[in-house]
């Protein structure tokens, strides 16, 4: 209306659009007249329901929860719900996957986690035809409490978890609602690749799933690839723990960059700036230096690298390792590969669902691993290639598509995914790294290789202040810049060696992802602050 | 054809004649392929012609020791500067006995970086089992020191499977083939082809009817073992050869040693006084 009395400039316009707004005045009128009508005979109903519906207090919408009760009722979990608990009276609190209602019947998925259940609420003595219908009205996503009687199905239920019971609803309430409208379906979102094409239905890309992160945890998938995740930790650390390291915490805020200046992030520190940590390099050494022998570290690292690729993030977790070792450098690299070996093992163990569940939407081939690891040099592995028809220099550092390469023929030939390639060219390596005693143009570090990506880099580091110094000046660093660094070492430090892994990255090429950003919960990448 | 010419020919007769003429022409075909392969057996192979003293005492790998990387690389090709890998897959239900005793001949001639290794397809695997290849060698942490590889995988896979050059070679199937290609490091086969046959052949009865055959087979070889070995010090001619090796390790390891006939008692001590048995029978514990 208002539109059309703004733009009435001329007489016979004004006009002409009068008649047009009569028109539209009146049908408005009508159409208002039919919605109150209507709602006066919904609120009849409504009305009339109230009054002959017996089942009014087995159903509706919770207050909101502020704690004013502390009910004596014990939730049963979806996952426990199996035939011996059948013909019992339960209470279970869960989400509204989906609901379809059907004549005198309504079925619900009820979802906990990554597990589910069908729910029935059917017209009978218990339930009313309008607590089917306010079931069938519920949200998606909704959460509820429902009291049901558990029965067993003649049928398997495939669609769900718990394929042997049903829960036969006796009252329902809502908890929490979620709004009528989801920026992404559930169901979309764990839909394998390709899959959604041939049936012409929908999936989700990548950033819609990350810009609904929230919703996106929710997927049986996601759920899955973040218990195993923090499964690697927990191995990690009990691993650790039981070879006699110490946890420890370091700074995150740091006044000077630990590996070239190029990839820091700076932020602003009071009158000063500071950097954020790209890794905790320095200070596990530091620690080394101050007596704690074997050290390890869980914790976020940055990197200012304005890289788009699938396995680049600018924060991730870095699981840190830093040890002193008695005569030869081995000592660590055995010490790091029997972590990973315990840690592949308890995944193989004990997250077998996960990793199946994870399977259904990203398939993949098991993870294949040695015990003892497979250790190769890096002369070999210039040798497979060769072999393999790739040209490339003896000390040349391997390009990613070479890594790959290799990562193939290992596989091929050794069967395996997980492997360390050792005695690198000291050219290609970092200052700190110690060179190989009997060859000096090989150096006394390693990398190693999960799904012939690179996970970790590490080496045994130069321990002694003069050498330290050479080697920086070799590589034309600054030696007033890393002062304090080469300092630790001037009153005696141990021989050591270390590395640090991504917790993404592990988790990523275990389960043989193609993203990193899908095992980071919420990823940080150049182009990426929210959520 | 007289019989027919009556006109009253059988169509079922006349699918018969066909059938038996296309047999016939089938049995010419592979008559001349036979032939054929007959003439490239008779012409002797380059490859075993080669000069060195097929015997296989403990004495002469002393002295054989010193041509090792000489010899690796007229048997396996180019050296590319990097240790030569030998990967073997083997089960852990199946230890392959006759792997280890050539494995144990491998490290008097070559230096050897012996390593076992657990694949993640098998849960556990006994002890024995891990160690049998002996202690670490103790410069074992540079591999480039060592002529050859030798990686023994405890791998649930269904055949003993060897990997090598993975670009110019299938994966080679069957324990009795791999210690047949482990062997010719060692030692070249008898020239004499015929002898080179009987080689083949004992090792094809050890693997087949020894190691997998019932107890009515396994007591007709060992029949036959005996009348061998009644003529022979060994069972292929003069020389200790991979068929000894190869039955020996089946004998122990079917457990029939103590019923076996004279001969081959005699035999089996004689093969446990060269010393290269003893990694067999410590698997075997």
């Amino acid at each position: 209306m208002t539109k059309e009395e703004v733009q009435g400039a001329t007489e016979e316009e004004q006009q002409a659009q009068s008649k047009k707004a009569q028109k539209k005045q009146q049908k408005e009128a009508e159409k208002a007249a039919k919605k109150a009508e209507k709602q006066a005979k919904l609120a009849a109903e409504q009305q009339t329901t109230e009054e002959d519906d017996f089942a009014k207090d087995q159903y509706g919408v919770s207050p909101m929860v502020q704690s004013q009760q502390k009910l004596d009722r014990a939730l049963v979990r979806v996952q426990d719900l199996t035939p011996e608990r059948a013909d019992q009276l339960i209470w279970l609190r869960a989400r509204v996957h989906t609901s379809r209602a059907k004549g005198k019947q309504c079925f619900l998925v009820l979802r906990q986690q990554q597990f589910n259940v069908q729910a029935l609420v059917a017209v009978g003595d218990r339930a009313s035809k309008q607590m089917v219908k306010f079931a069938a009205n519920i949200t998606k996503e909704s959460i509820v409490d429902v009291e049901a009687a558990v029965r067993k199905v003649e049928q398997k239920i495939e669609s769900c978890t718990q394929q042997d019971v049903e829960l036969h609803v006796e009252r329902i309430f809502v908890i929490s609602q979620a709004e009528p409208r989801l920026p992404l379906q559930l169901d979309d979102a764990v839909r394998p690749d390709g899959e959604g094409e041939e049936e012409g239905r929908a999936t989700v890309n990548q950033d819609t799933k990350l810009d609904n992160r929230v919703i996106d945890l929710r997927t049986t998938t996601s759920q899955a690839i973040f218990r195993l995740q923090s499964g690697v930790c927990q191995l990690f650390r009990d691993t650790l723990t039981n070879k006699g390291f110490v946890e420890i915490q370091t700074p995150k805020i740091i006044s000077a960059a630990s590996e070239g200046g190029a990839n820091v992030f700076t932020v602003s520190y009071f009158k000063t700036s500071a950097y954020l940590a790209q890794s905790p390099q320095l200070y596990k050494q530091m620690c080394i230096c101050a007596d704690f022998d074997k050290v390890f570290c869980v914790g976020p690292v940055f990197r200012a690298e304005d890289s788009n690729t699938h396995r680049h993030l600018t924060e991730f977790v870095g699981l840190d390792i830093e040890m002193a070792f008695n005569y030869h450098y081995h000592e660590v690299i055995d010490s790091i590969t029997e972590t990973m070996v315990q840690i592949f093992k308890g995944l193989r163990d004990n997250f077998q669902t996960e990793i199946q569940t994870v399977n259904k939407q990203f398939p993949s081939e098991p993870f294949k691993f040695l015990e003892p690891t497979l250790r190769l040099e890096y002369t070999e592995a210039v040798a497979m290639l060769h072999e393999a028809g790739v040209e490339m220099g003896d000390e040349e550092d391997l390009s990613t598509p070479n890594e790959k390469l290799l990562g193939r023929l290992v596989k091929e030939k050794y069967d395996t995914d997980f492997y360390v390639l050792d005695k690198y060219p000291l050219a290609v390596r970092p200052f700190y790294t110690m060179p190989d005693p009997n060859n000096p143009k090989y150096s006394n570090s390693y990398d190693m290789f999960m799904r012939g990506e690179e996970i970790l880099s590490g080496a045994q580091r130069v321990h002694d202040a003069q050498l330290l110094t050479e080697r920086a000046m070799h590589h034309q660093i600054d030696l007033e810049k890393i002062k304090a660094y080469v300092d630790s070492f001037r009153y005696g430090a141990p021989p050591h060696g270390g590395g640090g892994i991504g917790l993404e990255r592990v988790c990523m090429l275990y389960l043989g992802l193609h993203n990193v950003r899908q095992t980071s919960m919420f990823p940080r990448d150049p182009k990426r602050l929210t959520p | 054809m007289p019989m027919y010419q009556n006109g009253e020919v059988d169509p079922a007769v006349k699918a018969l004649e066909a059938r038996q003429d296309e047999i016939i022409r089938k049995l010419y075909e592979l008559k001349a392929a036979v032939e054929g392969l007959a003439k490239t057996v008779h012409t002797p192979d380059a490859d075993l012609d080669l000069t060195v003293s097929s015997s296989l005492s403990s004495q002469t790998f002393s002295s054989a020791a010193l041509k090792g990387t000489t010899d690796l690389d007229s048997l396996l090709g180019k050296d590319h500067g990097a240790l030569r890998d030998i990967v073997i897959n083997a089960n852990p239900a199946q230890p392959p006995l006759t792997l280890l005793v050539l494995h144990s001949l491998l490290c008097k001639r070559y230096r050897v970086l012996s390593t076992v290794h657990v694949h993640s397809s098998v849960a556990s695997v006994p002890s024995q089992l891990l160690s049998c290849l002996g202690p670490r060698h103790e410069d074992s942490y540079a591999r480039h020191l060592f002529q050859l590889g030798f990686t023994l995988i405890w791998k649930d896979v269904p055949k003993l499977q060897m990997k090598f050059s993975i670009q110019n070679m299938c994966p080679i199937e069957g324990e009795a083939n791999v210690a047949r290609f482990l062997f010719k490091l060692l030692a070249p086969y008898p020239s004499d082809p015929s002898l080179a046959t009987m080689v083949d052949s004992w090792v094809d009865t050890a693997f087949f009817q020894l190691a997998e055959g019932s107890a009515k087979e396994q007591a007709a070889v060992l029949r036959a073992l005996n009348s061998a070995l009644g003529r022979n010090p060994w069972l292929v001619g003069p020389e200790f050869s991979l068929a000894d090796v190869a039955c020996c390790c089946c004998v122990l390891q079917s457990g029939s040693a103590c019923s076996a006939p004279a001969n081959v008692q005699r035999w089996l001590k004689s093969c446990e006084n060269l010393g290269h048995f003893s990694p067999a029978k410590a698997v075997l514990q």
